[in-house]
């Protein structure tokens, strides 16, 4: 097992370099910089600047310092545009709002999508198994940006049960719709993937024998069923992960919560590079290391995977 | 009948009952008994007019902007038959109906584009490792790997903000995505294939490995990749409008699907549904269509249970 999780990470090692590279290559050869403006900068001044960001020294020398600023100290350098702030401050501001949502809309996602397909199977070809079936399709093709707005529009507009924007330091008013607006595609993707590994667990022969004994229904799925069935899910929550972080972008700019995804879209309009490459490498980091857990996981509920 | 017809002849015939069906004969009778897709299948046909010819229903065009509109949108640009506005207008006084049908195009043409580059380069990548094996197909689909783990939505952002927002990035970014998956699934199934014995055949009579990806081996994977692409499309479509969304995709006066409905979402509190309600609902209906579609294909093509 350890030796499978250090394999993993060493070939995770010069995946996320690699990410750092291209993502450094490709702010290096942008035409255009943050610092161009509509009124020449006097040559000097400009010398100035580029050598407060590093900028006047060899490409090499400046991908090294790159690297290595991030790997020993945790730091992203300046922010080209707010230049009091450091990029490592404004992730450390906005990181743990979207963390909290992110939490709690995946925590959601997996247990009422699991409890779902779980319903679902043992009520197979039922009206519950239609309606659980038929609403994770119908969730499935409505993306998060078109679910925000249309929860804004009944929620906050036609109701005026819940504020529809701002963070307000976490309280909970302010949690409930960017979780659900999070959550709800990667629920119906859980409930269908639980729906029909389950189906296909419960008619295996152990199930069989687990009924011929006597056991309850409950214990059956609780003890026999759900560890089984759990394995196409848990490949699943890897890129699901991946994906409310990037769905967070939409959450952060529509709700206004102040996560990471602000700052990614704002840095992204006003080409403020160091920022969108601090996030980017952030998130491809913790994608490459959920990646792992999730293979690990997958290997301690399933023995016969060799590691 | 005084004429001798033959194709009447024919029909009057009746079927051979040793007759062999082709497989595909097979997947389209299955294709057509399935209810679901063949109403998805009527949608998307009805969509794709409406993209491609809905302009010649209305006078207006998307870009010509009512200056009379312009402020009283909430009132003046209510969807009507009377005025023309069968959807409204926007915000500058354009009207929606032209752009629904320019943002319909544009979103039918990227989950188009998306899912050809995925079945062009990820097919002939894909059948390549898997036919090539050992090594080769090692380091090919250890590429593949560590670039699935790059979180290519941000990549793609990245590049669209470097090297400026237009068209032609948002396809090449769009495509890059959506040949890996692809990749994977062809060599899966191209590990399967090379060991059949026509490929055996082909090699014994000493047919170049590239004639044989490209003559034995790709045909055969046709079936799974129409179906894949055809799953692709709805994806790279909400790839495309969620970049729009952002506001990071098409710019103005062009538009996309996704950025008719970020524009609704911005209005919401200002008493213009239509804005966010029409183009909200070619869009979900074109995604159902594009799954169920998808899901019909892979019923037919693919069955697991006959």
């Amino acid at each position: 097992m350890l030796s499978f999780i250090l394999r993993r990470l060493l070939v995770a090692i010069p995946t996320i370099l690699i990410l750092i590279v291209i993502s450094f290559v490709l702010m290096f050869n942008a035409p255009g910089g943050p610092f161009n403006s509509e009124r020449p900068v006097p040559a000097a001044v400009m010398a100035n600047i580029e050598a407060r960001y590093g900028l006047d020294q060899p490409y090499v020398v400046q991908v090294w310092n790159y690297v290595w600023n991030i790997v020993a100290h945790f730091d992203f350098g300046p922010s080209f545009k707010l230049r009091d702030y450091s990029v490592t401050e404004l992730i450390l501001q906005g990181f743990p709002v979207t963390l909290t949502y992110g939490t709690w809309a995946f925590a959601v996602a997996v247990v009422l999508g699991v409890a779902l397909g779980v319903v679902a199977a043992l009520r197979h070809n039922t009206w519950v198994d239609y309606l659980a079936t038929g609403s994770a399709i119908g969730a499935s093709v409505l993306p998060n940006f078109v679910l925000a707005p249309v929860l804004v529009l009944v929620f906050t507009l036609w109701l005026g049960w819940l504020p529809g924007g701002g963070w307000n330091g976490g309280q909970w008013q302010y949690v409930v719709l960017p979780v659900v607006a999070l959550a709800t595609t990667y629920l119906a993707a859980i409930a269908r993937i639980t729906r029909s590994s389950m189906l296909e667990v419960l008619n295996s022969n152990f199930i069989r024998t687990a009924r011929a004994k006597g056991l309850p229904t409950h214990r059956i799925v609780l003890r026999h069923a759900l560890k089984p069935a759990m394995l196409p899910v848990l490949s699943y929550l890897g890129p699901a992960f991946v994906a409310m972080i990037t769905g967070s972008v939409v959450i952060d700019v529509f709700f206004s919560t102040g996560g990471i995804g602000q700052y990614f879209v704002n840095s992204a309009l006003n080409r403020d590079y160091s920022v969108i490459m601090g996030v980017t490498i952030l998130v491809g980091v913790l994608t490459i290391l959920f990646n792992l857990v999730v293979d690990v996981l997958y290997a301690w509920i399933d023995p016969k995977i060799r590691l | 009948m005084a004429f001798h017809d033959p194709t009447a002849e024919a029909l009057q015939r009746p079927a051979h009952p040793d007759k062999g069906r082709s497989l595909w004969t097979d997947a389209r009778r299955r294709f057509a008994r399935n209810r679901a897709a063949m109403v998805a299948l009527v949608a998307l046909v009805l969509i794709a007019l409406f993209a491609f010819f809905g302009q010649l229903l209305t006078e207006f065009d998307g870009e010509t902007v009512d200056f009379t509109l312009i402020g009283v949108n909430a009132t003046q640009g209510v969807p009507s038959l009377e005025t023309g506005h069968y959807f409204g207008t926007d915000q500058e006084g354009r009207d929606l109906y032209a752009r629904t049908v320019q943002g319909t195009r544009l979103s039918l043409m990227i989950g188009i584009v998306g899912s050809l580059v995925a079945v062009v380069v990820g097919t002939l990548y894909g059948a390549v490792s898997g036919y090539l094996g050992g090594r080769v197909d090692g380091a090919m689909m250890r590429i593949v790997d560590v670039l699935m783990s790059i979180p290519f939505m941000f990549v793609l952002i990245l590049m669209l903000v470097m090297f400026g927002r237009s068209l032609l990035m948002l396809f090449i970014g769009i495509g890059l995505i959506s040949w890996l998956s692809m990749a994977r699934i062809a060599r899966g199934q191209t590990l399967s294939i090379k060991n059949k014995e026509f490929v055996e055949a082909a090699v014994a009579t000493g047919v170049r490995p590239l004639t044989i990806i490209l003559r034995h081996v790709v045909p055969n994977l046709a079936g799974v990749v129409i179906v894949y692409a055809t799953l692709l499309i709805p994806e790279m479509i909400i790839y495309e409008s969620f970049i729009s969304f952002l506001g990071l995709g098409v710019q103005e006066p062009n538009t996309s699907l996704g950025a008719l409905i970020s524009r609704g979402a911005s209005q919401i509190g200002n008493g213009v549904p239509w804005q966010l309600g029409f183009p909200l609902f070619f869009f979900v209906v074109m995604l159902f269509a594009f799954f169920f579609v998808g899901d019909g294909l892979r019923d037919a093509i693919d069955p697991k249970d006959r």
